[in-house]
């Protein structure tokens, strides 16, 4: 048969195939299918529809990539409606046929998106879901839609038609095609496709081969297997083309056997060329002969490169071969040879069948065309996508992938599989191309795409790439041999908590040894996943050698519960709650006691990392911890403090009565100091008792905490006592032979718009801190907000004040410039916030407050749209032009951030503070400034952190102090007193069942908006016990 | 060489570029490879038993010690890696009482860690005999084994 009566009987019967007399179902059984049960699936259809009689076409295709929502079916009916079902279980599928094929009920809530011109009202076409809407299908253009194994399919839809053309042009104007198409090699290296055909034929042989490396070794990568697996004829043809360019008559495909759905695939696909003349003597009568073999790889990595390849086929061990002379001059069995990726040969046929033009429109003058990437790790979204080069990273991920899983922070990507780099969040605006990922420190690689979380350990995931690396170094050079394994031994030292700073030198020396002198890609690019984690990432791997931290909580050596390690105080968690379930609530106030001071206030305001970090969200609902230790402080009796006897002559000043100066002036006044606190208000406490209103944090419970923790111990505190008014920063450094300065930060941040100078704008703390100082003129209306309240910004700030406001009797709207999501505040607080009726706008500025006799009345806002991501990861909110709308107001409270007031530091104190307002620290200190006598922690350090944060802060500083002091004096490192023993059971369950977090009783809505009382109401101790046995007990360990 | 092998081997030209294939075919019908039968190749293709050894040792799919009925593959790929594959690990070296590499007393199961199966939308990934398991967790390993004992 010619090509055309090919052509035209292939259109007859992908017409037919296209029309349903009766319904078509198409199961996406690709491996991916299978492994989420598709073919379970497939098999109880044909049950279910011979059990009802009915008759159907029912077809196993490839895949459409939304691996996510695997098992996807689609199922066409009579009426020509086409639906595509996502997470297909066998038990659902009667409900399909019934509802869908007899009732022709299409189900719009089981449904995933629509293919064709018929639609369902609610529900998307393919090309308008948010993972497909941005995508490019070149390489994937038949996938998940052809029957794979139906040549027919293929050549309808333009198949064979680019091989065709190819035989009448001949192979130089074929090459010349590929040239101007811009096609650069998708295996990894990106080389010009085009050139290097070129080469190839330049080399005259009798003997030529061509070879379609499938050998996709790279862990993370499935485009070549998908391709294979849903399009073999795609990649078969392009194979077929560059043979007929470069002038080969034998071609190979090399496939790894770990994809045998492939292989079976590509064996149907050949027997299928030759039975229509695509294959064999003289093709298409062009007189071209060309045979195509397959060869299976036999697990190794190495044999991707394309020397390894070689010697693999000629039945040799697989290592790589210098090059000169490259494969173009003396490849398999010496002769020319030319080795392209799968993905790039998919990329030839449909570059033939369209025109170099056509492809080279898409992507950037670089980097031409489109590239798929299997996105996988912790995105929503995971699956096979193709897009056109030059797509923005955070456009990938985030709409495309579907942003992260269960909503946790993006850390980094990494691409190009082990001989990659990983990108971190300050790169989320970069165009993906060759030239761009190489810049960055990553590599395009063969499209693997594994995002990572708060959850990764980027030190972790190194020492993961080299364990790989090492294990599939061929050993034939003596740097890819020796390097990976001193690569891998360091990084494994350093995970499991014997690193040493010198360490990193060594890592860097030896990748970069091993980047100029490996023999082969792979050595060469053994040093890419160090070197690019150590570029952006350094912090982590300090963290694990000098303070044996794993912020991830991933190298389980240099911990014991992610609770713990997660908490800035390093609280002892297990014990506490074991205590719980024990029923010996004091020593669980005890054990608590020895890490934080402040138990009562952490109960009900910390942002409680601990639970993000607990190891029983896998099972059900983390711990809540949170709740757990206001329950002990609840319901045990304070332990008593002992005063300390003053042994110290050093006086200590502390300036700022908050959480981080308290726990400093504790810890100063337990290890025998004289200490006196200096705070400018009425009362201690600092945010605690000045912004954080007492619905969630009761006054006495604050200042009883105070007096029992702190004052007991003998530190003095002066309140209404300003350092820089009360009593002068010099007179303090000169009363004092020590001074731990934790001001806090206390001033909101200007918004930067008109007006914000009349009556009834307000700073957020400055607001807070004005209600809690006068109260009474508050509650009786003496000073009042009015009855429409604005509140700006989304952190816990806003949050607070918005509902200090609601309670004074206003009706309040938050103004945040970003999404839901995007809010700093708590979680159960914008709940909360929500419950109570405060509502909240999104993707709102504001842009002018006007007045009238010097008091606001309204506040113009603007409609934001946000645009490309900021260094930060979070999309930047632009205005929008002529979005304006107004809003009636009696006052506005601008709760957007907050610094420190660093007026009381004079420049000659030679204490340094930065640009940001806060105090610089000393080289290599944490705690003690540019002036020695000087320390500082709490938000005046750090800028607005947590309460737990500022009380971690206060411990290092009472520690680097008295550390500091007896070093000066030659004295010993002070010994921590032996505290009483508290023996704490070990008692863990046989078997766990999932059982969700208690909840929290909280008064209604109703009856707390006109108040100030306390709205979690704490646990009843049968739920807090029953609570407390939910915990793993992540601290046993087996002896 | 006994009759089997000579089937096997008879599949295939006598060429060196027939080396693996012949290795996979034999381990194909075997399930492993034997001193008797890596002999009876080498005798075929005319090489030396040791240029042999050399190229089997090299690729990690051929076996020389005999396997488990039922081969289960754990996948250590980045994704899988990155979604808690090793836990997956953990809990099938604890429920089977080996370590990756090895085989069970019985000869029911072997053990091995593979680098990538290619699923790595649906990691982290098991695989045992030619069914894949995608979305796994630790607490469906136990289940997911029960059905091969």
């Amino acid at each position: 048969m010619n090509f055309e009566a090919i052509k035209k009987k292939a259109q007859q019967e992908w017409e037919a195939f296209n029309t349903f007399d009766k319904p078509r179902i198409l199961v996406g059984a690709a491996t991916c299918g299978r492994a989420a049960g598709a073919l379970e699936v497939w098999e109880k259809f044909k049950q279910e529809l011979a059990s009802r009689s009915l008759e159907a076409n029912i077809v196993q295709v490839g895949d459409l990539g939304l691996c996510y929502a695997e098992p996807c079916i689609e199922i066409a009916t009579p009426d020509g409606l086409r639906v595509l079902y996502g997470g297909v279980t066998e038990k659902i599928v009667p409900e399909l046929i019934e509802e869908v094929i007899v009732k022709r009920n299409p189900r719009p809530d089981l449904a995933l998106c629509t293919f064709g011109q018929k639609r369902v009202e609610g529900v998307p076409t393919f090309e308008e879901l948010p993972m497909a809407s941005k995508q490019v299908r070149v390489v994937l253009r038949n996938s998940g839609i052809i029957d794979p194994s139906n040549i027919y399919h293929y050549i309808a839809r333009g198949g064979y038609s680019g091989l065709n053309k190819a035989l009448q042009i001949g192979p130089e104007k074929v090459i010349e095609e590929i040239r101007n198409s811009g096609l650069r090699g998708r295996g990894g290296a990106g080389f010009p496709t085009g050139v290097k055909w070129g080469l190839a034929r330049g080399n005259k042989s009798d003997v030529k081969y061509m070879i379609c490396n499938a050998d996709e070794g790279d862990p993370g990568a499935f485009m070549d297997r998908a391709a294979l697996e849903s399009d073999p004829h795609a990649v078969l043809e392009g194979l077929a083309i560059g043979a007929y360019a470069i002038g080969a008559n034998y071609a190979i495909v090399y496939a790894r056997a770990e994809y045998p759905l492939a292989i079976e695939r590509i064996e149907g696909a050949i027997r299928q060329m030759e039975e229509y003349g695509f294959l064999g003597k003289d093709i298409l009568g062009s007189g071209f002969d060309l045979s195509i073999k397959i060869k299976e790889g036999a697990g190794a990595f190495v044999c991707g490169e394309e020397t390894a390849l070689m010697a693999s086929i000629e039945g040799k061990r697989g290592m790589p071969k210098p090059r000169p002379p490259f494969p173009a001059q003396a490849g398999l069995h010496g002769q020319p040879t030319n080795i392209n990726n799968v993905e790039t040969l998919a990329n030839v046929s449909e570059i033939m069948n369209r025109g170099a033009s056509w492809f080279s429109s898409y992507g950037t003058e670089k980097s031409r065309g489109t590239k798929t990437f299997a996105l996988a790790g912790k995105i929503n979204r995971t699956g096979l996508i193709e897009v056109p080069m030059g797509i923005k990273l955070g456009d990938i991920i985030f709409d495309v992938g579907g942003g992260i899983l269960d909503d946790k922070q993006f850390k980094a990507v990494q691409t190009g599989g082990p001989s990659g780099g990983c990108i971190p969040v300050k790169y989320l605006d970069m165009s993906v191309d060759y030239e761009e990922l190489a810049k960055v420190g990553s590599i395009m690689g063969s499209g693997g795409m594994i995002v990572m979380d708060e959850d990764s350990c980027m030190v972790d995931i190194t020492r993961y790439f080299l364990s790989f690396t090492e294990k599939e170094s061929c050993g034939k050079c003596t740097p890819c041999r020796m390097g990976t394994q001193h690569l891998l031994h360091i990084l494994t030292e350093i995970t499991q908590g014997r690193g040493r700073l010198e360490y990193l030198t060594l890592l860097e020396k030896i990748g970069m040894t091993l980047k100029n002198t490996s023999l082969c890609a792979l050595g060469q690019t053994v040093p890419n996943p160090i070197l690019s984690t150590l570029r952006y990432f350094r912090e982590e791997y300090v963290e694990h050698i000098v303070d044996k931290k794993c912020r991830a909580v991933v190298c389980s050596a240099l911990f014991k519960s992610p609770c713990q390690h997660t908490c800035p105080a390093g609280m002892d968690v297990p014990k506490y709650i074991a205590l719980i379930r024990a029923e010996r609530f004091s020593d669980a106030y005890k054990i608590m006691l020895k890490t934080n001071p402040f138990p009562s206030v952490c109960g009900r305001v910390c942002d409680h990392k601990c639970q993000a970090k607990c190891r029983r969200r896998n099972l059900d609902e983390p711990l809540a911890i949170k709740f757990l230790k206001r329950f002990i402080t609840d319901n045990a009796p304070r332990p008593q403090t002992t005063l300390v006897p003053l042994t110290r002559k050093e006086k200590i000043a502390v300036i700022g009565a908050g959480p981080a100066g308290l726990t400093a002036a504790r810890d100063l006044a337990l290890r025998g100091y004289k200490v006196t606190v200096f705070e400018e208000l009425s009362e201690p406490g600092g945010m605690l008792r000045w912004a954080i209103p007492a619905y969630r944090l009761p006054r006495n419970t604050l200042a009883d905490e105070i007096n029992d923790n702190i004052k007991s111990l003998g530190v003095e505190i002066k309140c209404n006592t300003r350092v820089g008014r009360d009593i002068s920063f010099d007179q303090v450094s000169k009363n004092f032979d020590y001074i731990f300065m934790a001001p806090g930060a206390h001033k909101s941040q200007l918004m930067g718009v008109e007006g914000e100078n009349l009556k009834g704008v307000y700073g957020g703390v400055e607001f807070l801190r004005d209600f809690n100082t006068d109260e009474k003129a508050w509650l009786s209306g003496k000073k009042t907000l009015g009855s429409k309240v604005a509140v700006i910004g989304g952190g816990n700030s806003a949050i607070d004040a918005a509902r200090v406001a609601l309670r004074l009797g206003a009706d309040v709207t938050i103004l945040y410039r970003r999404e839901k999501k995007d809010m700093p505040a708590a979680e159960e607080e914008i709940l909360a916030a929500e419950d109570e009726g405060i509502k909240i706008k999104f993707l709102v500025v504001p842009l002018k407050i006007s007045g009238k006799d010097g008091k606001a009345t309204e506040i113009t806002c603007q409609r934001t749209k946000l645009t490309e991501f900021d260094k930060s990861g979070r999309r930047k909110p632009v205005a929008i032009l002529e979005s304006e709308f107004t809003l009636g107001v009696d006052s506005v409270i601008a709760a957007i951030g907050q610094v420190p007031d660093m007026t009381f530091v004079p420049l000659e104190s030679g204490v340094s503070v930065n640009k940001w307002s806060t105090f610089d620290l000393a080289a290599g200190s944490k705690s003690q400034t540019s002036n020695p006598k000087f320390f500082t922690g709490g938000d005046a350090l750090t800028g607005p952190d947590t309460v737990i944060g500022a009380i971690a802060q206060g411990h290092q500083a009472a520690r680097d102090m008295d550390a500091y002091i007896r070093k000066i004096n030659n004295e010993p490192a002070y010994v921590e007193p032996v505290d009483e023993f508290i023996d704490v059971p070990l008692v863990v369950d046989e078997e766990t069942e999932e059982v969700p977090q208690a909840r929290m009783p909280e008064l209604l809505a109703g009856d707390r908006r006109k108040n100030f009382k306390e709205v979690e109401l704490g646990y009843e101790k049968t739920i807090a016990v029953l609570e407390a046995c939910r915990c793993l007990r992540c601290d046993a360990e087996i002896v | 060489m006994t009759r089997e092998l000579q089937d096997v081997l008879g599949g295939f030209a006598q060429d060196r570029d027939n080396l693996i294939p012949i290795l996979q075919a034999v381990q194909g019908e075997y399930g492993y490879l034997t001193p008797e039968t890596m002999e009876g190749i080498a005798d075929y293709l005319s090489i030396s038993e040791s240029s042999l050894y050399g190229v089997a040792t090299f690729y990690t799919q051929f076996k020389f010690s005999k396997p488990g009925d039922h081969n289960v593959r754990v996948c250590l790929g980045t994704a899988c890696h990155v979604r808690g594959g090793s836990r997956i690990m953990d809990e099938v070296s604890r429920h089977l009482g080996i370590q990756a590499g090895e085989t069970t007393e019985d000869y029911k199961f072997s053990l091995e860690r593979v680098a990538c199966f290619g699923s790595c939308a649906l990691s982290p990934v098991v695989v045992v005999d030619k069914k894949v398991y995608g979305r796994m967790n630790p607490k469906k390993v136990k289940n997911i084994l029960k059905e091969y004992e």
